[in-house]
């Protein structure tokens, strides 16, 4: 059984009101055949009726003429005429009506003697016989047809005494047939005028058999014609009642239920898609009582379900905002980034544009932090991403993508515009007040531009990882904290974050052996002979010798500087046991100054001192990074010089404290950086500041090592000024352990590492 | 003459049981019929006439009859042919009328014959209304011996228009004269038009009061007159010039022209005393 698809109220309705049609019309049908049968009924009835009352009407004519005929012949005064009938005339034409022997003018009276001949008596009338047909004398009737029309004929007979032994006469009743039968009574079912008799002129007819010849219509009933019209007009009216009605009562239908119920199927629907539109007529009340509960329960189960969605949207926006925003800056966060950039990516397929990807990263963020304290630090974090949102343009967003480190791209924007937005962050950082959170140091930030024309976009992928680099670019010393990839980065920043690179340096730092030491050395003065060498870490990796300012971005980047720092340990441990180092040699060492304080390095420290009575060692400590904990650094640096280690710091001038360093740690030596260095071949103010320098370290007992003397005219100044080292390319490149081990014994004359 | 004797019995009566209702042919073809109810030998029979165009069915002569016949006297009570053959009911006023006084005389005196056919020597004529008229005529003319006395009940003249008695009568003999036979319509007693031959109703307009007293003052036999006081019928002097008769008369008080009700039984009574006088009187 195949099941009819769903169908609509309306489509019911309409059914409903068709069939209430066809079942009316069949009824209409049924009582218009009824009322015609009804109708052939009354017209068979009619018809019956017809015959009955004209036979009725002719049996009374008759009767009446036959009783008028015994009246006639027992009146006293007919007997008087057939005796004495010289009155006759008076007699027929006036005595009998008025006496009532004849009702009637068409009845007319005459009597004929024992032989059947008229009475003599006045004028004859004419249509009265002058004597009976012959025959025996007895009354009978008959009928025919004459000039005048249909005459019906009563003879009676006449005797003098009531035993009706003597007859007296005859007598005769003449009626005209036709005029007296429509006077007698009103004929309501036979057509008066169409009462005829089947008679040839002068044909006699005996009244027995004047049913057989009489031929007559029917009236039309008034009544039943009126009534059948009054049935028809009731009939259509009833039909066109019903068919108002019925369009009618679909409107109320369609009004009161239909467009309720698909009002209420839509709203369902809409709910069902989750659109909860305030809709007017939703609040408007039915005046169906059930479809009114219906729609009240809807429209309460609707604010429920709108309130519990408004509430899980919120939840959501919530949930999503939560999701995608920074609880400390109420910036977006990596996750966001990653979704908007992947997004835009997607519409940049589309509607390519100049794209610049701008990276921030605060400087010395994590000394900030180590130094004031976390909440400072993250409300400097909130201060840097305030004056950054601020910086943007309006529709720009700004990520933190974790730490100190926050991320926009710029969508139509050319290079310059992008290092404007930059500067412009800058500014307003430079502005902002941190003195009020006890930070009276500045605190900057440092921004990496990378850049993607419109026609270049298959690059766009590559923005990240080249703003990474211009970011660490623009940190380096002596930079002006904005960098453009490309521009600003040049060689050397292209190696800086590469995955390769990457990779590599974290295959060092778990598998030893891929960490490979080079070793420059580091002349005393005036003789210029090789006190000392500085281990200087590379990376092989793949065959191919990865330099440090390819990996150390990524150290500092990572906050791998411990781990490195153990690592070059365990290395040069490895070097230093493998006794290919010139005895005698001294070597120094670079350490971060984070892994100063980190007791591992120092328990390696303590097992690498060893070495100090074939080897001795100098832990350089640079002076670019900034000390936070400066009592355990101490403390650690004098417990490394109690087992013999020299301390060093390297990259005098470039750091953030020099002078307190100096004062407040165990230095021993001073490296001056190649920037400082430099100057001391002017002849200027800045040289003879820094000569001064020189001379006051001097004078102070540092031993101070010259570094990055690439001439011979620095080579010369330095040893005027009393610089007790040198080191540079001038005197010594770095080399492999093995190489260095090559070298002849001459040039190992000096071991001590005094500088 | 011939005489028809058809004797029929009706038995729905005791008193009906001796009835004979007997036919005379007054003219040819015209047969007249009479009820006979036959009495005691000793009293005289009684010849009872109807009044104007009535019959002996009328209910005051049918009660009398009867009244009569259960005191002993044979009653013969005809009804007056008026010149149509065996008339049985009252003719109509309007009806031809070519009966005279005199027709009626001869038939009176045809069934006083009767009577006297049928054994009876004493004959009593007791008449109402226009019947006493009638028989007083007859009295007035030759009586047969045997007519011992004459009762008049509610006697009356044939009453006209009274300020034209005399053209009519006159205009009636003139047509009379001149044979003319046309009919004449006018007011005869009870009748308002009454047609009938010149001949025939001259007959009876000239008996009019004065005649009529006349008649009952040369009556040759005993005369009894009973008249009703309450008779509106009558002539307004009637009653008072039968008194200056000096009529035997006896007036029942209250009763009508038809003394019908209550007043029957005085008419009866009156009339039978009258014929107990006259029986007792014959006996002497």
């Amino acid at each position: 059984m195949i099941l009819p698809a769903s169908i609509s109220i309306k489509q019911i309705a309409l059914a409903f009101v068709t069939g209430l049609l066809v079942l009316m019309s069949l009824i209409a049908g049924f009582a218009t055949y009824q009322t015609r049968a009804v109708t052939r009924s009354l017209e068979q009835h009619s018809q019956d009726a017809a015959h009955s009352e004209i036979a009725a009407a002719i049996q009374q004519l008759l009767s009446q003429t036959q009783d008028q005929a015994v009246n006639l012949a027992r009146w006293d005064e007919t007997r008087q005429q057939l005796v004495m009938p010289e009155y006759y005339s008076y007699w027929r034409d006036q005595r009998v009506y008025e006496s009532g022997m004849l009702s009637s003018p068409l009845a007319r009276a005459a009597l004929y003697s024992h032989s059947g001949e008229v009475l003599a008596g006045g004028e004859p009338k004419k249509d009265l016989p002058s004597s009976l047909p012959a025959g025996p004398p007895q009354t009978r009737a008959w009928l025919t047809l004459e000039a005048g029309g249909i005459a019906l004929y009563q003879t009676f007979t006449v005797y003098s005494d009531e035993q009706k032994q003597a007859l007296l006469g005859h007598g005769l009743i003449r009626v005209d047939f036709m005029p007296a039968l429509q006077q007698r009574q009103r004929f309501y079912f036979v057509d008066t005028a169409s009462i005829a008799l089947m008679l040839k002129p002068g044909e006699t007819l005996a009244a027995s058999e004047l049913h057989s010849r009489l031929r007559f219509k029917i009236r039309q009933d008034q009544d039943q014609l009126r009534f059948q019209e009054i049935l028809s007009h009731i009939l259509l009216a009833l039909f066109v009642l019903l068919m108002v009605s019925s369009l009618l009562e679909f409107l109320a239908y369609n009004h009161l239920l239909i467009r309720p119920l698909h009002r209420l199927s839509d709203d369902i629907d809409a709910m069902q898609r989750g659109r909860f539109s305030d809709s007017r007529t939703r609040s408007q009340p039915l005046r169906i009582v059930e479809l009114e509960n219906i729609r009240r329960s809807l429209y309460d189960y609707q604010l429920q379900l709108r309130e519990l969605h408004g509430s899980l949207e919120r939840q959501n926006r919530e949930f999503h905002s939560q999701a995608h925003q920074d609880a400390l800056t109420g910036c977006h966060n990596r996750r966001a980034y990653e979704e908007d950039w992947r997004n835009f990516r997607d519409e940049l397929k589309t509607a390519p544009q100049d794209t610049a990807f701008l990276l921030f990263d605060c400087d010395r963020f994590k000394t900030i932090n180590d130094t004031y304290g976390h909440a400072k630090g993250d409300r400097v974090l909130t201060i840097i991403a305030d004056a950054l949102v601020m910086a943007l343009r309006a529709n720009d967003r700004l990520y933190r993508l974790g730490g100190d480190e926050f991320a926009t791209f710029l969508s139509h924007t050319t290079p310059a515009q992008a290092r404007q937005i930059a500067q412009r962050c800058q500014h307003l950082l430079d502005a902002a007040n941190f003195t009020d959170l006890g930070i009276n140091e500045p605190v900057g930030i440092s921004i990496g531009i990378a850049y993607c024309e419109a026609g270049r976009l298959a690059h766009i992928d590559e923005l990240p990882k080249q703003a990474d680099i211009a970011m660490y670019t623009a940190k380096q010393p002596g930079r002006n904290r904005i960098a453009l990839y490309g521009r600003d980065t040049e060689n050397a920043a292209q190696t800086l974050v590469a995955s390769r690179e990457t990779s590599a340096l974290f295959q060092a730092l778990g598998a030893p052996g891929l960490m490979e030491m080079h070793y420059q050395p580091i002349h005393a003065l005036p003789g210029r002979n090789v006190a000392y060498y500085e281990a200087l870490a590379r990376i092989r990796y793949h065959g191919k010798l990865i330099m440090p300012g390819a990996f150390l971005p990524v150290v500092s980047s990572r906050r791998l500087e411990t781990e490195f720092d153990l690592a070059i340990l365990h290395q040069v441990d490895m070097d230093l046991s493998s006794q290919l180092l010139p005895l005698g040699n001294g070597v120094s060492i670079n350490l971060s100054a984070q892994s100063i304080s980190h007791p591992e390095v120092v328990s390696l420290l303590l097992e690498l001192s060893r070495h100090n009575a074939r080897h001795p060692l100098m832990l350089e400590i640079t002076e670019t990074s900034l000390i936070t904990q400066m009592t355990e650094v101490r403390a650690y640096l004098d417990l490394l010089r109690t087992v013999n280690y020299r301390i060093a710091m390297d990259d005098f001038g470039t750091g953030y404290s020099p002078l307190r360093y100096l004062v407040d740690l165990p230095v021993d030596v001073v490296k001056f950086d190649i920037s400082l260095v430099n100057k001391l071949g002017q002849n200027d103010r800045a040289g003879k500041v820094v000569a001064d320098f020189v001379h006051m370290m001097n004078d102070a007992g540092y031993g101070l090592v010259a570094e990055g003397v690439e001439t011979e005219s620095v080579l010369n100044k330095v040893e005027s000024l009393g610089f007790a080292h040198v080191q540079g390319y001038l005197l010594g490149r770095p080399v492999p352990l093995a190489q260095l081990a090559a070298r002849p014994a001459a040039t190992a004359s000096v071991t001590t590492c005094t500088a | 003459m011939r005489t028809f004797l058809l004797c029929l019995l009706f038995s729905a009566l005791p008193t009906s049981a001796q009835a004979v209702i007997t036919q005379l042919e007054m003219h040819p073809g015209i047969p007249a019929s009479a009820e006979y109810l036959a009495g005691q030998a000793d009293r005289p029979a009684v010849l009872l006439l109807h009044g104007f165009l009535q019959t002996r069915a009328f209910s005051t002569v049918g009660a009398l009859a009867r009244g009569m016949h259960d005191a002993g006297y044979a009653v013969l009570s005809p009804t007056l042919s008026l010149g149509i053959p065996g008339r049985n009911k009252s003719l109509a006023c309007e009806a031809v009328h070519a009966h005279s006084l005199d027709d009626d005389v001869t038939e009176i005196a045809r069934w006083v014959a009767w009577l006297k056919s049928r054994g009876h020597s004493r004959i009593v004529l007791v008449g109402h209304s226009f019947g006493s008229m009638q028989l007083l005529a007859y009295l007035a003319g030759r009586p047969d011996p045997a007519v011992k006395a004459y009762i008049g009940t509610s006697l009356v003249e044939a009453q006209v228009d009274t300020d034209s008695r005399a053209g009519l009568i006159g205009k009636l003999e003139r047509q009379v004269r001149d044979r003319q036979r046309t009919l004449v319509t006018a007011r005869l007693s009870f009748c308002k038009n009454y047609p009938s031959t010149p001949q025939a109703l001259l007959s009876y307009v000239r008996w009019d009061q004065p005649r009529t007293l006349a008649a009952l003052k040369q009556s040759p036999v005993r005369t009894q007159l009973i008249m009703g006081d309450a008779d509106e019928l009558l002539g307004k002097n009637w009653i008072k010039s039968l008194e200056e008769v000096k009529v035997p008369m006896v007036i029942v008080q209250g009763a009508n022209h038809f003394m019908d009700g209550e007043h029957e039984f005085d008419l009866l009574e009156r009339t039978l005393e009258f014929l107990e006088r006259t029986r007792m009187s014959s006996q002497q």
